[in-house]
């Protein structure tokens, strides 16, 4: 089942209770109003019941104390006795005056008035027939007759209480009174709420009704029925004279109400004025003698009418105000609802607001933090300025780098503190240039003066500094400290350099190898001269004295010169890249080899391309390669018969280079030793370094060239050395 | 100059320690020659002379040791010794296990290469000695005919005459008479000194002979 549809059952369900307890509610008060109603009807009617019974009680043993007085019987007795009669009129008329009833008479058999109490009025009863009235009859067979009615001559409605006149067992006559109701009609008039007392017919006889108008009763013998008459209840009304001998019955100016729209109320039942006033009443019939009365007979009842309209208006009223209420309930309820949902709204929607704030914040905290955590774990050191130069940031690397804390910094315009005293024009310029946008893209090198005063050198960088709508709001500078770097290059060319010093020491050797050689042969020669001079002088032969002594000086020049060769080759300073020539480089390695080659019985052939452009290196430097790879080339032929012993040295422009390439006829480079060859200490010399080749090979690349070996197809290594031409 | 008058050759390509060797000997009395280059020597020297060589190892040209093995190969009666640079000893010590006297190693002291010139020319003497011998028994050998010859290759091998004669296909008493010139022509006695001599002197085999 879909959630809408429980709720408008749930609503239907909810809407039925309340408009089910608006109703009772209604109903309730109405009730209420109708019992109060009733309970004041229940006492009028009481009260009334008992002012109408009060009249008939006191009458009530009128007629059979009146029959046993003798005056009475005698009158019966003697229709003729003038005096009789005369008595038993007084007597009737002082009764009748005492009792204060209407009038009191006396009958015959046969219902004949011989005596009245108003025996000597015109209107006298005295000589009238009321044979057919009911109260004759009923008393004639020694009832009590009772019977109200309008007066059969007179036209006066009256209560008729009739008792008999007995003689022994014998009925002699009757004695009736007729008592008239005028004085409680007069009373009720007064009430103002409807009163009415009706027969066992159901004729309204007495009494009014004032909202339904005058009912005029019993005027011109006009009476009203309740309900409707049998013919035969007709019938035996007019013969009776009930209601006199032209009985006029009307129906009643009201109907009774169904029963369903009667309240709940016991004995009550709704009356609705029929004559289109819509007047509502509550009515109520109470009957006038209990059961065990003798007057039971009259059957009697009296009616009391309220109008109902204060409880209908009582319970519109709850109704209205309950449907007020319950309207001002609901609009309180959908007040409340629409409050709460909108409460709920507003707590959501802030809830929402506070979460995704929660959220934004923590996005904006994790990105702080990661922003910071980069910063921090940052080695370069980033600096903020603004369009003036003011330093707006910095971060911990940057204060690390400078020895100034971000707070120190912070707000200083140029010349910052860290900058070297040396290089302040530099720094001038550097910082003019990037606050004008002319930083370079390739940074610049800038040496730092750090707080505690040690020298630190760094790589500066500058962009233009964005600020979140757009605008250039000034420019970030990233630090890198190269310090270390310049220190580890220095490190590495003193390495370098030292590494360069020992292969030149170890070629030194080689080479003090070769000139110590050299050297050998005057110091041997001296030696021999010196000897054979010293025997000359023994033997006198000056001559050849004097020969060996120029021989001996001759020596010594020679000897010198080659220690002075020494010398050079030891001091050569290395004088930085310049233009140079490979061919004068090879062609001034030749010549300094040139002992050494012809030693080694080494024939030398050159094939130098003419015209070699120059390439940008440290002539020195190459030297020394090229040295290196003759020296190679030499030894790795001696093995090889003398007439086989065949070095050559080519140069030549390939491209964008220029080539050396030293070719020995030895036995070449084995394979597996090809890839290890220029490996640092890697040496098939009992007496090299095995730095040779590997420096070699450290200062061609050095040089950004290259050095390779391969063998050659017939015999013998080729070592080619390349070198960019200097553009 | 006689026969027996001793010389010192100087063979170097280095002029300074070819005079300086060629003064110090000089001032030692010897007769020196001294030459640039082993083809110079090996072309204008006297080889068949009783004297000693000082030969650098390594020369322009040809080497120490391929002038050595010519020297050797031409029969001379020289006593070589070499002079060698550091890095060539051993191809010194080789060339002494195949005759050479000694070797020098440069730079050498004057003293030492005095004393060794010394016992050289005395060993150049006894060798001299020897080659004049060699040539002088070979020259008895040239003396002897053909057949003799062949003949003392026979006795020299231990065959008994008749069975020489068969090999020969000559008659026995033939072989008996070439064997007693043979003795007599060569001044020996019995076959151990023939073959001595034989041996000596180098003589070629038979079957060369027998080509002819």
């Amino acid at each position: 089942m879909s959630s809408p549809y429980l709720r408008w059952i749930s609503w239907l369900i909810l809407a039925a209770a309340v408009g089910s307890l608006v109703f009772l509610i209604g109903q309730r008060v109405g009730e209420r109003e109708a019992q109060t109603q009733r309970d004041a009807m229940r006492r009028a009617a009481e009260v009334n019941t008992l002012a109408v019974r009060s009249v008939v009680e006191k009458y009530k043993h009128l007629p059979f104390t009146v029959a046993q007085h003798p005056d009475v019987a005698r009158a019966l007795e003697a229709p003729a006795d003038g005096q009789a009669r005369d008595r038993a009129n007084r007597y009737l008329q002082g009764i009748n005056q005492r009792a204060e009833s209407n009038v009191l008479y006396l009958l015959n058999r046969q219902g004949l008035t011989i005596n009245a109490s108003n025996w000597d009025r015109p209107d006298s009863f005295v000589g009238k027939d009321y044979s057919v009235r009911p109260y004759f009859t009923q008393a004639l067979q020694g009832e009590t007759g009772l019977f109200y009615g309008v007066g059969k001559d007179t036209g006066e409605p009256g209560l008729f209480l009739a008792a008999p006149v007995r003689q022994g067992a014998h009925v002699m006559g009757v004695v009736a009174v007729k008592v008239s109701l005028a004085e409680i009609d007069a009373t009720w008039k007064d009430a103002g709420t409807p009163t009415l007392l009706s027969d066992s017919f159901g004729i309204v006889f007495l009494g009014n009704a004032p909202p339904f108008g005058d009912l005029g009763l019993g005027k011109d013998r006009s009476y009203v029925l309740k309900r409707t008459l049998t013919p035969e209840q007709n019938q035996w009304l007019q013969d009776h004279y009930v209601y006199g001998r032209k009985q006029l019955l009307k129906a009643a100016p009201w109907q009774e109400a169904p029963t369903s729209e009667s309240p709940a109320l016991e004995g009550t039942y709704l009356v609705r004025d029929s004559q289109g006033n819509q007047h509502t009443f509550l009515a109520m019939d109470q009957a006038v003698f209990a059961e065990t009365d003798p007057f039971k007979a009259l059957g009697w009842t009296l009616t009391v009418m309220v109008d109902y309209a204060p409880v209908i208006r009582e319970r519109n009223n709850a109704w209205l105000s309950a449907c007020l209420g319950t309207g001002l309930l609901l609009m309180l309820a959908l007040y409340w609802r629409a409050r709460e949902r909108r409460y709920r709204e507003i707590q959501q929607d802030r809830q929402e607001l506070e979460r995704r704030v929660a959220e934004r914040t923590s996005e904006l905290g994790q990105a702080n933090a990661f922003r910071k955590a980069m910063e921090d774990s940052l080695l370069v050191g980033m600096r903020a300025r603004d369009l003036d130069g003011r330093i707006i940031y910095v971060n911990p690397a940057h204060a690390q780098i400078t020895g100034y804390t971000a707070q120190e910094l912070m707000g200083q315009l140029p010349p910052y503190p860290y900058w070297h005293p040396d290089d302040v024009e530099r720094h001038w310029n550097k910082s003019d240039a990037a606050l004008r946008g002319q930083a370079a893209l390739s940074g610049w090198e800038s040496r730092l003066l750090h707080k505690n005063g040690h020298e630190v050198h760094t790589m500066v960088y500058t962009a233009p500094l964005i600020d979140a709508a757009g605008h250039h709001s000034g420019w970030m500078s990233s630090v890198v400290d190269i310090t270390q770097q310049k220190k580890s290059e220095a490190l590495q060319r003193q390495q370098l350099e030292q590494l360069q010093h020992a292969q030149r020491l170890a070629g030194m050797g080689e080479m003090a190898s070769i000139i110590g050689h050299e050297l050998n042969q005057p110091l041997e020669a001296m030696g021999n001269f010196a000897s054979a001079a010293q025997d000359f002088a023994e033997q006198n032969r000056t001559d050849m004295l004097y020969s060996s002594l120029g021989e001996i000086r001759q020596q010594i020049q020679r000897a010198a010169a080659i220690l002075k060769r020494i010398k050079t080759i030891g001091k050569r300073q290395t004088p930085g890249p310049a233009p140079m020539q490979l061919n004068s480089v090879a062609e001034n390695v030749l010549n300094w080899l040139a002992p050494q080659i012809h030693h080694s019985q080494v024939r030398v052939e050159t094939r130098f391309e003419a015209g070699l452009k120059p390439v940008q290196a440290d002539a020195v430097l190459i030297e020394q390669v090229v040295l290196n790879l003759v020296i190679n080339a030499m030894q790795a032929m001696r093995e090889v018969p003398a007439e086989r012993r065949l070095l050559v040295i080519e140069t030549s422009q390939e491209g964008q280079h220029v080539c050396l390439r030293v070719r020995d006829h030895g036995p070449g480079v084995p394979d597996d030793m090809a890839s290890r060859i220029f490996e640092p200490f890697y040496t098939t010399k009992a007496e090299g370094l095995g730095l040779g080749l590997n420096i070699c090979r450290t200062i061609v690349e050095g040089h950004r060239g290259s050095l390779t070996v391969r063998n050659s197809d017939s015999s013998g290594a080729i070592f080619s050395l390349q070198l960019e031409i200097t553009p | 100059m006689s026969q027996t008058e001793q010389v010192v050759y100087v063979v170097d390509d280095d002029e300074a320690v070819r005079k300086s060797i060629y003064y110090l000997l000089t001032a030692k009395g010897y007769p020196v020659r001294e030459f640039a280059s082993g083809e110079d020597f090996l072309a204008s020297a006297a080889l068949q002379r009783c004297g000693c060589v000082v030969l650098d190892l390594r020369l322009g040209g040809m080497s120490g040791l391929q002038v050595f093995d010519a020297l050797r190969a031409s029969g001379s009666p020289l006593v070589t010794v070499f002079l060698s640079g550091h890095g060539d000893i051993s191809l010194a010590v080789d060339a002494t296990k195949k005759g050479a006297y000694g070797w020098l190693e440069k730079p050498c002291k004057d003293s030492l290469l005095r004393d060794t010139i010394a016992l050289a020319m005395r060993e150049a003497e006894g060798a001299y000695k020897a080659y004049s011998l060699k040539a002088e028994q070979r020259k008895l050998w040239q003396t002897l005919t053909p057949r003799e010859q062949q003949v003392a290759w026979q006795i020299r091998t231990g065959a008994p005459n008749k069975r020489i004669a068969q090999v020969l296909s000559i008659d026995v008493r033939t072989v008996e008479t070439h064997r007693a010139k043979v003795y007599y022509k060569l001044g020996l006695s019995n076959t151990t000194e023939l073959d001595h001599l034989m041996r000596d002197v180098e003589i070629p085999p038979l079957d060369e002979l027998a080509g002819h």
